[in-house]
């Protein structure tokens, strides 16, 4: 804003928290420290978020540097606003646990679809795994 | 004496006694002035006196008689041998070396009261207490010295200064008798330069205050050559640096400060500008070149070695100064677009855009003192001491080049600085005033929204926000610089060459907007009026030329983004009209028989799986079954008659189908199936068009395929047929030759001529023999079967047995034995 008026731009996020959400799905949150043309972001004192129905863990990783192709959205967090939220922190390994659970139960059910669709002899190809977003 | 000369030191003097005669008429009556009858003469006797006097004191009185105007020697200290000089000189034009002004400079220049004292008296008081400041050494003389009439004041004063030009070195006795000889020069130009080796006084510059008008004006044209030092002991020589032209106007600035102001005032020499001007000038101007030694600030990009896209590594302070300080820069304006083309593809590179965007941004938020010396980075970190949490004020630059933002508006630039964002006259007190963004590019109003925006969000967010960041020891890992440098290139990327094209919403936004107000409001502010347009880079049009070197070979392996290198010669060939549509027409013929023959297969398909599907089909379904095989079997021999209400078997059609590889194929499978007529007919028709397929057929190969179910028609034939089978065979002249040149041909005659035999020997009332045909045409096969070259003769697929049995009853023996030999026939059959 102060920099170039009239337009978006991230210079003036520099420095804040901020939550990104990926391509693949994983959600980071930490300090936006520098940025380029691409809007590849640095961030600093990161924490991936897990999230699987009400509950969620926080695992450190420290620095991160995303490619700016592969961001989805990017939110300021307020740090003043209270945060009045329904979901529960647990532990890393609870979520860990949680996380795996909910992609094998995906597994299966994708995998009887696609068994009822062989009977039948349709075959839906499989799309790109990559985006899950 | 002031003729231009070159700068080494080595010219004569003779040379300058030629070119000084034709000056001397136009600053004649100045002179004449100062030293001629508008002189008094009492005055330099006067101060001669004095100054003898003191020269005895101080021995510095002779020293002055050198430094006469001459450009006297070194060793003229006497400040006071003003009237010496003066005479001797006779030269209005005293030099008044660097040096002085350096003394003069360290000697802590008097304020302006100096300046104020207009009056004689005064005058050389103050020249004097300055000479006392100067050079303790005389500060005992000092005191004698009176000032003279103005004419002369001028005279004592440059002589004064002249004898400050060593203060440290003591005339010499010597000086004076050279004096003397320079006084032979009565009427030398009194703008010459005094001769002799022992002048080793450097003239310098001529002491703008002592020249009238057009002597200055001469001398500043023709440089400042007289100044060259001539004797190389000068200790002057090097100190002034001669350089090009431009030195002169500083150093003159330089000179007239001060003490001699007044004098200056009392000549009535121009007036320079303003003191601060002079003064950042002077500073930088001998630091900087000369206006267009290096290319200019706008238009064409800074070389820089490192490519466009790397985020700076340094402050580029100094280049920065050079081009936003150089008082050039700013000015020069439109029509940007035309003067100054962008040489390199139409876009700016961020450093230039930052360069660019500082030269009108500098001036605004700092106070005057700041000024030019501070670099980029040091003012963005003053202002960021000021303003604590708000990054440096918006560096988003025009992107054209230079300050030319009048080219963007198609009426009168608003009236709220176009460089700036508006001037805040409304803004609150607590409102961040020294942060201005270049908004040029937006439209007034949107500017104005902007603003608005920021003072709001200026008073709420501004305190808390950057008292956290303070205290965040990670903060501001990206530099100011990085950050301006991100922005540059989004900049850059707004460029456009067409921004209806390329940003449709935003200018139509505006303009509803533009005319919504007008409707609102009478158009009596000129402002909204104002149409904006957005910056714009010239559309150049690029065409390109791959790089080559004559006489090389081959062309360059390197390329770029910007200059790939070409790799094919795409050559459109354009083929005329009428071949096209001959090629066309081939083609779509081809295709036809294609079709047919795939229409066909599929109905000879069916027909041919009727009996399997018979066989398996329940019963009642059968019926269906059969009606539905012979409406195909039909529809197959419609198929191939060429019109609908022809009943025959159309020979084009045949021959057409048999073109194609495929279609050959179909035939002979489709001849189990035709009702016998039909398929006696396709037979006639094969055996007619023999030659014309066989040619055909030369790359296929396949007429072959035709054989067993040919040889299956022609068994089912009658005599007659046989007969005109025969008859169709032989065809026209030659017909027999080629037929029997093709392995197909061949076996067909054979076939035929077995079947014949067989017939006869078998019924014995056939009708073959009943009329001479079938027996003609034996003989006629038989003559051609020993006139034709045993190369020639193809081998047929097989040999029919009876054809031996054949040839006995129509030929002699001797012929038979031929025959034989040659189709080796024998009566064991193959």
């Amino acid at each position: 804003m102060n920099y170039v008026p009239g337009t978006a731009s991230l210079i003036d996020d520099i420095d804040k928290k901020h939550l990104v959400l990926l391509r693949d799905g994983r959600t980071l949150i930490g300090y936006l420290r520098s940025i380029d043309q691409f809007a590849n972001l640095v961030f600093h004192q990161t924490v991936e978020r897990i999230h699987v129905g009400k509950k969620f863990g926080d695992i450190p990783r420290g620095i991160f540097i995303v490619r700016g192709e592969n961001v989805v959205l990017l939110g300021e967090i307020d740090v003043d606003k209270p945060c009045d939220t329904v979901l529960q922190q647990v532990s890393i390994e609870e979520i860990l646990e949680e996380q795996r659970l909910q992609q094998q139960s995906k597994q299966e059910t994708e995998k009887v679809k696609m068994l009822a669709l062989k009977d039948r002899g349709l075959s839906i190809p499989k799309a790109d795994n990559l985006d899950e977003y | 004496m002031f003729r231009f000369q070159s700068l080494d030191e080595d010219c004569t003097l003779e040379e300058e006694d030629d070119g000084l005669i034709e000056e001397e008429d136009e600053i004649d009556q100045f002179n004449d002035d100062t030293f001629g009858a508008g002189a008094i003469d009492d005055d330099w006797q006067e101060e001669h006196k004095r100054l003898a006097g003191l020269d005895d004191g101080s021995g510095l009185g002779a020293g002055l008689g050198g430094g006469g105007g001459m450009g006297g020697e070194s060793d003229l200290g006497g400040a006071f041998d003003s009237s010496s000089s003066h005479h001797h000189s006779s030269a209005g034009q005293l030099p008044l070396p660097p040096s002085l002004k350096f003394s003069l400079s360290s000697s802590g220049l008097p304020p302006p009261d100096v300046e104020d004292r207009a009056g004689e008296g005064g005058l050389a008081e103050s020249l004097a207490r300055l000479i006392l400041e100067a050079d303790p050494a005389i500060a005992g003389v000092g005191a004698a010295e009176r000032p003279a009439p103005l004419p002369s004041s001028s005279g004592s004063s440059l002589s004064i200064l002249q004898g400050l030009e060593n203060p440290m070195v003591l005339p010499q006795p010597t000086s004076i008798p050279h004096l003397n000889q320079l006084h032979q020069h009565p009427h030398h130009p009194q703008h010459q330069l005094p001769p002799g080796p022992s002048s080793g006084l450097s003239p310098g510059p001529p002491s703008s205050s002592m020249l009238s008008y057009q002597q200055q004006q001469h001398l500043l044209r023709r440089g400042t050559g007289p100044m060259a030092q001539m004797n190389s002991h000068s200790i002057w020589e090097n100190s002034m640096g001669f350089g090009p032209l431009s030195m002169t106007p500083g150093l003159i600035t330089h000179m007239e400060d001060s003490p001699l102001m007044s004098i200056i005032k009392e000549v009535g020499l121009p007036k320079r500008p303003p003191q601060g001007r002079s003064d950042e000038g002077r500073d930088l101007s001998e630091r900087v070149p000369p206006p267009r030694s290096s290319s200019p600030v706008i238009g064409s990009p800074p070389v820089r070695a490192v490519p466009i896209g790397t985020p700076p590594k340094q402050p580029m302070s100094h280049a920065l100064n050079h081009q936003i300080h150089h008082p050039t820069a700013v000015h020069v304006r439109a029509p940007i677009q035309h003067r100054y083309p962008p040489p390199f593809p139409e876009r700016l590179s961020p450093n230039t855009l930052l360069n660019l965007a500082n030269s009108p941004l500098c001036r605004g938020p700092f106070p005057p003192g700041v000024g030019s010396v501070l670099s980029q980075i040091q003012r963005a970190q003053l202002l960021n001491s000021q303003v604590a949490g708000f990054p440096r004020g918006g560096p988003a630059p025009p992107l054209l080049p230079g300050g030319g933002f009048r080219p963007f508006y198609g009426g009168p630039p608003p009236p709220l600085g176009h460089r700036m964002g508006p001037p805040p006259p409304h803004c609150p007190p607590n409102h961040t005033p020294t942060i201005r963004h270049n908004t040029t590019h937006l439209h007034p109003q949107h500017r104005r929204m902007l603003t608005q925006r920021m003072q709001n969000r200026g008073v709420d967010r501004g305190r808390p926000g950057g008292d956290r960041r303070s205290r965040d020891p990670y903060s501001n890992l990206m530099s100011q610089k990085e950050k301006e440098w991100v922005t540059k290139i989004q900049m850059m990327q707004l460029q456009s060459t067409d921004p209806y094209l390329d940003d449709y919403y935003y200018q139509n936004y505006y303009e509803k907007m533009e005319k919504r107000q007008e409707r609102e409001r009478d158009s009596s502010k000129k402002e909204h009026t104002t149409k904006l347009i957005t910056p714009q880079v010239a559309k150049v049009e690029h065409t390109y030329r791959p790089v080559q070197f004559a006489g090389s070979l081959g062309k360059l392996t390197v390329s770029s983004v910007n200059n790939p290198r070409k790799m094919i010669d795409a050559v459109v060939t354009s083929r005329t009209d009428d071949e096209e549509k001959r090629e066309k027409q081939v083609w779509n013929k081809r295709r036809q028989i294609l079709y047919t023959v795939e229409k066909m297969y599929s109905l000879l398909l069916e027909v041919q799986d009727f009996e399997k599907r018979f066989v398996q089909a329940p019963e009642e379904d059968r019926e269906a079954l059969l009606e539905q095989h012979k409406s195909r079997t039909l529809q197959l021999c419609n198929a191939l008659r060429e019109k609908e209400w022809d009943d025959r078997v159309s020979d084009e059609q045949c021959v057409m189908i048999m073109s194609v590889r495929k279609g050959k194929r179909l035939i002979s499978r489709l001849l189990p199936f035709l009702p016998s007529p039909q398929a006696a007919a396709v037979v006639m028709a094969i055996s007619r068009n023999l030659p014309a397929l066989a040619k055909k057929d030369k790359q296929d190969q396949v007429l072959c395929w035709l054989v067993e179910p040919v040889a299956a028609v022609i068994q089912s034939l009658s005599s007659p047929a046989l007969t005109d089978l025969l008859q169709e065979l032989q065809g026209n002249e030659g017909q027999l030759a080629s037929v029997l040149h093709n392995k197909f041909g061949v076996t067909l005659l054979y076939l035929i001529l077995s079947e014949g035999e067989r017939m006869q020997s078998s019924d014995s009332n056939c009708q073959l023999m009943d009329d001479n045909r079938w027996t003609e045409l034996v003989f006629s096969v038989t003559r051609e079967l020993l006139s034709v070259a045993p190369s020639l003769l193809s081998p047929p697929l097989f040999t029919p047995p009876n054809l031996l049995s054949l040839f006995s009853r129509y030929v002699d023996r001797q012929r038979l034995e031929l025959l034989q030999d040659k189709l080796q026939i024998s009566s064991l059959s193959r």
